[in-house]
């Protein structure tokens, strides 16, 4: 029932995790990938911010920049959700289920950048936001085209042999992930990985690195 | 030739453009998309058909069964789902009288618990559910983030 | 089983052809003018037109379960819009309440009552209608009642809406044949959330109560 019908893309599968409609699976190519992604949790979880060193010219003074309590806590719990979002998004087994996740971890990333209170990287942010925006189209165009064109959302028939996807789906599908994960372009745009909170910074490369990874794996097993 | 190029990098370089391009290549995969598939052709062995019986007071929602009974949903996996159908067929005891007095109950349907589109909303697909409630709670809560820090100055 | 009605199931083959195209052709021009609006609060309104094109090719499939993913493409574009909406302010620096607030009698007599009604009719038509039903009156209480003290409360019932929702999904999945106490209690989630979320709205016009009423 639930085997992969070509093993030479990722590996045999490992473990499968039914939920109804929904079945979420280990093959080793994923299971990597939700190590990774789990890695980065821990780390955003346990890790304590940095603090930005000024140094005053004409003397030996300097003194780090406060963050606010509050802006750690709200970043801290979007570089967490995040996390989550890209550990489920890694090993879903359901195209409209994948989708969903890569808008969450977009809407996360913009949370993470957004805190900032700095002209500048607001304005990346709302830059980043509106992109993200539009990119829900061609994600969930893919996934509705792939469902009318193909009658199932579930990858396990999905990369059967028997059915092809159209190619404007597969198009669509990965310039939608491309949308979502452009955050890092703003990012490094905007100096934020020297700006105040860095650790959380790095949720944003890692989640948009390892959506990317698995959407080019669904591409070549379609 | 190089001024083509330079332009084009000019363009690339600025960030604020960076939604431009992009929608210009939505855009360009769209036509060439459609030029390279067309038509495309719409499979018949859909999940979850729609039927209409026009004669039921549930119209358009009615899939048949009893409430406390099973009915026939075209679902994905069926045997992770043991109890498919029962909540198709549920009907609150409100419901249960509106679609017996009237012939309205297809139009409220939708907002009482037990239905067809409750079935997919929070059984077979209920994952997709909780990962969108949980979209919603985070942009709320950045919402508010940004709401609270700018009213406390 | 199927036979005993008068059923009437629709071929969509050749309509769908058709209609795809016209939809890739609306979405081209709906990109085509975010690609070239200049203005921030323009391009933050064009979004939207694209979210609605989002809808319209899921609808375009036109089974019971293209009726279900609708919600949570729906629910990803106001999330993504509410959340982008507050940036645009702190972005822009945009700091007075907007002066000429509408204000008549009705707003002063009425709240209570309306709200009454409203939250009532909402509870009688639950799940995800009622939700919004009743926080349309509740958001209209708190619009005509500035009050944002109650912000904290709200917040927490929303919060305790999404834990009732992952308890249903856990009973459906671990105890499928409790099924009848996961759609109750999914039901409820859902309007508790609904209901929130709207009145936070009602809370987070003008300056939060000080200068209204």
């Amino acid at each position: 029932m639930y085997n992969l019908p070509s093993p030479q893309i990722e590996g045999e599968i490992l473990a499968y995790i039914p939920f109804g409609d929904i079945v979420y699976y280990f093959s080793p190519y994923t299971l990597v990938l939700f190590i990774f992604a789990l890695t980065f949790t821990a780390l955003a979880i346990l890790s304590r911010p940095e603090k930005q060193v000024d140094i005053a010219f004409g003397g030996d003074a300097y003194y780090t920049k406060e963050i606010p309590e509050k802006q750690m806590r709200f970043q801290r719990f979007m570089a967490i959700s995040c996390g989550l979002a890209t550990m489920a998004g890694v090993t879903t087994g359901d195209i409209f289920n994948f989708t969903l996740l890569t808008a969450m971890v977009g809407i996360c990333n913009i949370g993470i950048v957004a805190s900032v209170k700095n002209k500048h990287v607001l304005d990346n942010a709302y830059e980043y936001g509106i992109l993200a925006m539009i990119g829900t189209l061609p994600l969930f165009g893919a996934a509705a085209i792939i469902l009318a064109t193909t009658g199932t959302l579930s990858l396990w028939e999905i990369f059967t042999p028997a059915v092809s996807v159209p190619v404007i789906a597969k198009a669509l599908l990965v310039i939608g992930v491309i949308g979502e994960g452009m955050a890092p372009v703003y990012v490094a745009k905007a100096e934020i990985t020297r700006a105040p909170g860095a650790p959380y910074v790095l949720m944003i490369h890692v989640s948009s690195l390892l959506m990317f990874l698995r959407v080019v794996e669904i591409i070549i097993s379609m | 030739m190089t001024g083509i190029i330079r332009r084009i990098s000019r363009i690339l370089q600025n960030h604020n453009n960076l939604v431009g391009v992009y929608a210009f290549v939505v855009i360009a995969i769209i036509i060439v998309g459609l030029l390279l598939q067309s038509p495309l052709t719409y499979d018949q062995d859909q999940l979850y058909p729609k039927s209409i019986d026009k004669n039921s007071s549930l119209d358009p929602y009615d899939r048949g069964g009893v409430p406390f009974g099973q009915t026939n949903v075209v679902s994905q996996y069926p045997e992770n789902e043991p109890y498919l159908g029962y909540v198709t067929a549920y009907l609150t005891p409100v419901s249960l009288w509106i679609s017996e007095t009237t012939r309205f109950m297809g139009t409220t349907i939708v907002s009482h618990p037990g239905g067809i589109i409750d079935e997919i909303l929070y059984n077979t697909r209920g994952l997709d559910t909780i990962i969108e409630t949980a979209i919603l709670f985070v942009a709320f809560t950045m919402a508010m983030f940004l709401f609270t820090r700018r009213r406390e100055e | 089983m199927m036979m005993l009605f008068d059923m009437i199931v629709y071929d969509l083959s050749a309509e769908y052809e058709a209609a795809l195209i016209i939809t890739l052709l609306c979405i081209i021009i709906s990109f085509w003018a975010v690609m070239r609006e200049r203005e921030d609060l323009h391009r933050l309104i064009l979004t939207e037109l694209v979210e609605i094109m989002c809808l319209v090719i899921i609808a375009l499939v036109a089974t019971d379960l293209a009726e279900a993913l609708i919600l949570p493409g729906l629910v990803v574009g106001i999330a993504e819009f509410l959340a982008l909406s507050e940036l645009y302010i702190e972005k822009e620096g945009l700091r007075k309440a907007p002066e000429n607030v509408l204000h008549i009698e009705v707003m002063d007599s009425a709240p209570g009552i309306i709200a009454v009604i409203f939250v009532i009719y909402g509870i009688i038509l639950s799940g995800f209608t009622g939700g919004a039903v009743a926080g349309l009156g509740l958001l209209f209480y708190f619009m005509c009642r500035g009050s944002s003290e109650k912000r904290e409360i709200i917040e927490t019932v929303s919060g305790y809406a999404w834990a009732c929702w992952v308890v249903a999904f856990i009973v459906f999945m671990a105890v499928p044949q409790y099924w009848f106490f996961g759609v109750i209690i999914a039901g409820a989630g859902i309007f508790a959330k609904v209901v929130a979320k709207m009145s936070l709205i009602g809370t987070m016009n003008g300056d939060g109560g000080e200068g209204d009423v």
